[in-house]
């Protein structure tokens, strides 16, 4: 059984970023015309079985409407959070999915990450200045996916293991493991409220797994003076801070704004940075976890992620492979789709 | 933004105010003391409190048939209005609206509505007006999910955007429209996927976080006020009791589970929670503030039970307007 697993959530790309930036609204509808080409050319690239993620908003079932083949909604109870990412993505794993498609922002790449630690993963961009996932075109990411999993294309040769931020949050009788995939920022704030971390004022520190000058977002302050790729084996931590340098930083999309870093550093693999004092933790750019000021964070940057499937490289070995030949396919149109009737 | 003590104390100080007035509102309805139909807010205190709380006194609001939390959100008079639910002359229509049509042009509340959708409109109107007169006012429509599927809304929403004018629209998404679920009224989930279609911003909030609700309206509303045009909030909400009224009149059209799940995450009770995690607030503080709102509460039963009823000959006093031009 070659199994492809889509997730879709629904709730990225419409947050209160949109109201003080020119960021991007993504509609339902556009996620599930994504969804929709995954599913079609995971089917034609030879996906026998496509596993999706129940979702309140009825994305995935929308998209797959009339498309004929062996798609199955996964039975888990929904409870319209980010649980239902978490879920979906463990019961993935327990149902042996050659490769999981995911769309949304950060935050979902990072739910699949705590689901299903080793992931084979495309993660599609549909949230707001997304580092961890691309913009990719469920079409391509659909055939990667199933190539994957049909064991055409060989994960060794294009999988690679991302990085991520690995956090204990020690405070009173709660002990809390987390992750993040991109950033864990330390945030001057009471309230976790509309999420996303806007006010430049509020932000302490950053420790980044990936920190480029080509994005947007927390991760982006690092970026600016101290880069660190995807596949740099290393991090960096920012402390924000009189006495520093002055950097002009996209904190949201299309909107800069000028931040003092009064430390920068690189780290290594699995070196540790302990915080202590009152904040809340941002995970992947949003407000997620407070902290009481007897509270003890630890953080280390590891390459631990999950395995993130370069998808350009997979359909090049894929036409080398000549898998786009006509008589290797393995469905036609006519078998994909039912007709109304069939409805 | 600010978030200072003083700016949370008044914003729970809104939403307890809504929840005390629309408890005893049930009460008094399930004795047969109140005439009319009850539409409660019981639930949602967070979006009227956390927008209302982004707003100058001098900035308009249009509500709809569940009307009473923006009222009190804006602050209204507990008095005038307990007596205009009592349907007495001392009331804020005179007894002649009742809970539907209450207005306060004093304070930017250009009514209650008793038909759905028909809010929105008005406040583009306003919005057109504080526009004309280029004195920085605002104007915010409530509405709920099941009016954007009725043609006033949207052709409030393209003059809004078409006029680039100075609103805010600012949506109770609690899942039911009366007794229908979202799903089986509309194809999508999120009534900010129409706001795009417009040409404006639409963002969504957890409509039971007082904060998230407030940091999207500070936004929404200085962007308005600085001429940046419509925007549009969507907040997830929900309604703790029925569509009228506190009792479920038999139509089970949701279940238990799921309204006890919703109470979990009271706007009041987890924003107290987390005031004194914070260190603003101790439970003898919010104690002292439930006790001086509950007293406030029943002095203003009292001053409703002791208001007479308008007498006969009033019945077309005050029904239609002599005036040319708006306040």
């Amino acid at each position: 059984m070659s199994i492809v697993g889509i997730i879709v959530n629904p709730n990225a790309g419409k947050d209160i970023r949109r109201l003080v930036t020119p960021a991007t609204h993504t509609s339902d509808g556009t996620k599930v015309g994504i969804v929709r080409r995954a599913i079609v050319a995971a089917f034609e690239s030879g996906a026998t079985k496509v596993l999706l993620m129940p979702d309140r908003h009825r994305l995935s079932e929308k998209a797959a409407e009339g498309i004929a083949g062996n798609i199955v909604l996964v039975d888990e109870p929904l409870s319209g959070t980010r649980f239902d990412t978490i879920a979906a993505a463990r019961r993935f794993w327990k149902e042996q999915v050659g490769a999981v498609i995911a769309l949304g922002g950060d935050g979902t790449s990072r739910d699949v990450a705590i689901g299903w630690p080793d992931a084979p993963l495309i993660a599609i961009s549909t949230g707001t200045n997304n580092v961890y996932p691309s913009a990719i075109d469920g079409t391509s990411a659909g055939a990667a996916a199933a190539f994957v999993a049909t064991g055409v294309v060989s994960m060794s040769d294009v999988g690679r293991r991302s990085k991520r931020v690995v956090v204990r949050v020690e405070d009173g009788d709660k002990s809390i493991d987390d992750l993040a995939l991109v950033d864990l920022a330390f945030i001057n704030s009471m309230f976790t409220g509309a999420r996303a971390v806007r006010d430049p004022n509020t932000v302490k520190a950053v420790i980044a797994a990936v920190a480029t000058p080509a994005s947007t977002g927390l991760s982006s302050i690092a970026g600016r003076i101290h880069p660190v790729g995807r596949w740099d084996a290393c991090g960096v931590f920012v402390r924000l801070g009189e006495g520093g340098r002055k950097v002009r930083v996209p904190l949201a999309p299309g909107s800069f704004i000028t931040m003092e870093i009064a430390e920068v550093r690189p780290l290594e693999l699995g070196e540790e940075i302990t915080m202590t004092g009152k904040t809340i933790l941002a995970f992947d750019g949003e407000r997620d976890l407070p902290v009481s000021a007897d509270g003890v964070v630890t953080a280390r940057v590891e390459a631990s992620g999950p395995l993130l499937i370069d998808v350009e490289k997979t359909l090049v070995i894929a036409a080398q492979s000549q898998m786009f030949d006509e008589q290797a396919r393995h469905v036609t149109n006519k078998d994909l789709y039912t007709s109304p009737e069939e409805n | 933004m600010d978030f200072s003590s003083a700016k949370q104390f008044d914003l729970h100080r809104r939403m307890v105010r809504i929840r005390l007035f629309e408890e005893a509102a049930g009460r008094l309805a399930e004795s047969n003391k109140l005439p009319g139909f009850l539409h409660l807010y019981v639930g949602e205190e967070a979006v009227a409190s956390g927008v209302c709380g982004a707003l100058n006194d001098d900035d308009h609001i249009t509500s709809t048939h569940r009307g009473h939390g923006h009222l009190v959100a804006k602050g209204g008079d507990f008095n005038r209005m307990m007596a205009e639910l009592m349907g007495k002359s001392t009331g804020y229509c005179k007894g002649k609206g009742g809970s539907m049509h209450i207005s306060d042009t004093s304070l930017g509340m250009l009514g209650a509505n008793g038909i759905v959708g028909a809010g929105s409109p008005i406040a583009v109107g306003a919005a057109f007006a504080n526009k004309y007169r280029g004195k920085g006012q605002v104007a915010v429509a409530f509405f709920g999910d099941g009016s954007t599927n009725i043609g006033a809304f949207h052709e409030a929403a393209n003059m809004a955007c078409a006029l680039h004018l100075p609103i805010v629209f600012a949506c109770e998404n609690n899942e039911y429209g009366e007794f229908t679920p979202r799903d089986k009224t509309m194809a999508i989930t999120d009534v900010v996927d129409r706001a795009a279609g417009y040409g404006m911003p639409g963002v969504i909030v957890d409509g039971m976080d007082v904060i998230a609700v407030h940091e999207a309206a500070v936004e929404a509303v200085e962007r308005a006020r600085q001429g940046g045009g419509p925007s549009m909030i969507e907040a997830k909400t929900y309604r703790f009791y029925n569509h009228h009224g506190v009792q479920n009149l038999g139509l089970k059209y949701r279940s238990d589970e799921e309204v006890a799940i919703w109470k979990q995450r009271d706007p009041i009770f987890t924003f107290e929670d987390r005031m004194i995690e914070n260190g603003v607030a101790t439970r003898a503080n919010f104690d002292d503030i439930w006790a001086e709102l509950r007293a406030d509460i029943e002095t203003a039963i009292q001053f409703a039970e002791d208001s007479p009823y308008p007498t006969p000959d009033q019945i077309m006093v005050n029904v239609y307007t002599s005036m040319t031009g708006a306040n």
